[in-house]
C-alpha cells in the first residue's frame, strides 16, 4: 500500500499537475486572446506610433504621459516545455505567446488611459520589459514577466 | 498617417487596421511540441546511456579482483565487524566451503556483518560481502544462507558492483556535462535512473542464475534456494507491485520465486526437503 502511495506521489502528482497547467493555462490564454481582439478592434482609431513628433498639421492643445502595464506569470505547463527547451535549443514557442499577450495587453492598457484621459493619439510609445524574479530559485527561476508600455498622449484641437 | 490640404486643415488619410493575427505566435500546438520534445531527449539520453555502459563494461573487464581489492580494499578496513552476532561464524564457514568451488576468488573475499534489524546482504567493491544480522537472524536452514551468499558471490564473478558504479559515477558526468544547470535536466535524469533499474533487474537475475548452480555444486541439491525470497514482504505481489515493477531495482520477488523454479527444471537439479540446519 506504501508503495502505491510512494509512487502516485512521486510521479502522480507532477503528472497532474503538469495536465492541470495545460488546461488552465490554455482556457486563460483562449479567453484573453478573445478580449485582446475586441478591445483592439474598440481601440484600433487611435493612432498610435513610435515617431516621436506631433503629426502635422494638427494643432496640439495637451499632452501628457499615458502608460499602461501588466504582470503575467507562467504557468506549469509553460515553464516544463521552456526547460525542455533549455535542454535542446531553439524557438520556445511557450513563451512566445504569452509574451505577445503581455506586449498587446500593455499597449491596450496604455491606450485605453489616454482615451479616458480625453487625448486622441499617443506618439513616442516605448516599450519595457522586466522580469519578476522567483522567491523559490534564489532568484534564478521567473516569477513572471512586466511589460509596460508609455507614451504621449495629445489632445488634438477640434 | 497624416495629410496635408490645401487650406491648411487637417486631413485624416489616417487608416486604423488591425495586426495581423498571432504573427508574433507559431502555429505549433503546444501538446505536439511537448511530445517531439520528451521523445527526442529520451532516445537522446538511452544512446549516451548506453554508449557509456558498453564503456565501462570494456572497462571492467580489465579489473582483475587483485586490482580491485588493491583499490578498494582499504576504504572498508576499518568497519566495525560484529563478529559475536547469532550464526555469523556459521555464515563464515558457509562462504570458506562456497569459495573452494572457485578457488581464484578465494584470496580477495571476506565477509563482514553488519548490525542492522533489516534483512540484507550486498557486495562491496574491494572483495566484501556484507550480510546484515537482521538477515542472520531470519535464516532457517544452511541451504537458505548459503543461496544468499552464493548470490553475492555471482554479483562479483559478473563484476556487476563494479559496473554500477561505474555506470553511475559515466551517467552523472556525462550529463553533467551535456546539461549543466540549466533545469531541464529532471527528464535525462528520470530516462537514465529507469535505464539503470533495468540493467540492474538484469543484474540480479543473472546472480540469481549463478547463485543456484553454486548451490547445486555445493549440496548436490537446490532445496531451500527460494527460502529467502518467501518470507519478504512482498512474496504475493499485488497489483501495485507489479505496476511499480519497472521502476525497482530488483525483480518481483514472486518472479524470482518462479524463475529459480524454472531454471532448476531447466538445469536438471533436484530439489529436496532436506536442509541442513544452522
Amino acid at each position: 500500500m506504501d508503495l502505491a502511495v510512494q509512487l502516485g506521489l512521486e510521479w502522480g502528482l507532477p503528472i497532474l499537475l503538469l495536465v492541470l497547467a495545460y488546461f488552465t493555462g490554455t482556457a486563460v490564454e483562449r479567453s484573453h486572446y478573445r478580449s485582446i481582439r475586441v478591445r483592439e478592434a474598440r481601440t484600433r482609431r487611435m493612432p498610435t506610433t513610435t515617431g516621436r513628433r506631433v503629426p502635422t498639421p494638427w494643432r496640439v492643445t495637451d499632452a501628457g504621459l499615458v502608460a499602461g502595464s501588466v504582470v503575467i506569470s507562467l504557468d506549469y505547463f509553460k515553464r516544463f516545455l521552456a526547460g525542455l527547451r533549455g535542454l535542446v535549443g531553439g524557438r520556445v514557442k511557450s513563451y512566445e505567446s504569452l509574451l505577445d499577450r503581455a506586449r498587446r495587453e500593455a499597449l491596450l492598457r496604455m491606450k485605453e488611459q489616454a482615451s479616458e484621459r480625453g487625448f486622441d493619439a499617443v506618439v513616442n510609445v516605448r516599450l519595457e520589459t522586466s522580469r519578476l524574479a522567483s522567491s523559490q530559485r534564489q532568484g534564478k527561476g521567473t516569477a513572471g514577466v512586466e511589460i509596460l508600455a508609455f507614451g504621449t498622449g495629445l489632445k488634438r484641437a477640434s | 498617417m497624416t495629410g496635408r490640404d490645401p487650406s491648411g486643415g487637417p486631413t485624416e488619410r489616417f487608416e486604423p487596421r488591425l495586426p495581423p493575427d498571432e504573427i508574433n505566435v507559431g502555429p505549433t500546438h503546444p501538446l505536439s511540441e511537448l511530445a517531439t520534445l520528451i521523445a527526442g531527449i529520451a532516445v537522446a539520453t538511452l544512446v549516451v546511456v548506453g554508449g557509456g555502459a558498453l564503456l565501462v563494461d570494456g572497462v571492467v573487464a580489465h579489473v582483475s579482483p587483485e586490482l580491485e581489492a588493491r583499490i578498494f580494499g582499504s576504504l572498508f578496513e576499518d568497519e566495525t565487524d560484529a563478529s559475536d552476532v547469532l550464526h555469523a561464524d556459521t555464515a563464515r564457514d558457509l562462504l570458506s566451503s562456497l569459495l573452494r568451488h572457485e578457488p581464484g576468488r578465494a584470496q580477495t573475499l571476506r565477509l563482514r556483518v553488519a548490525l542492522d534489524d533489516d534483512p540484507n546482504a550486498f557486495a562491496l567493491p574491494g572483495g566484501t560481502v556484507v550480510v546484515t544480522s537482521g538477515l542472520l537472524e531470519q535464516v532457517e536452514s544452511r541451504n537458505e544462507l548459503a543461496f544468499v551468499l552464493a548470490h553475492e558471490l555471482g554479483h562479483f564473478e559478473g563484476r556487476h558492483h563494479l559496473r554500477g558504479l561505474g555506470r553511475m559515477v559515466m551517467v552523472h558526468l556525462t550529463l553533467l556535462a551535456l546539461v549543466g544547470a540549466s533545469g531541464g535536466e529532471a527528464l535525462p535524469t528520470t530516462i537514465a535512473s529507469l535505464a539503470e533499474r533495468g540493467f540492474s533487474r538484469d543484474q540480479e537475475r543473472e546472480a540469481d542464475a549463478y547463485a543456484l548452480a553454486l548451490l547445486n555444486l555445493e549440496y548436490g541439491h537446490v532445496g531451500g534456494a527460494d527460502h529467502f525470497f518467501r518470507k519478504l514482504p512482498d512474496a504475493d505481489a499485488g497489483f501495485a507491485r507489479h505496476a511499480a515493477a519497472y521502476l525497482s531495482t530488483h525483480p518481483v520477488t514472486e518472479s524470482r520465486i518462479a524463475d529459480l523454479a524454472e531454471a532448476a527444471r531447466a538445469h536438471g537439479y533436484r530439489v529436496a526437503t532436506d536442509l541442513e540446519p544452522l
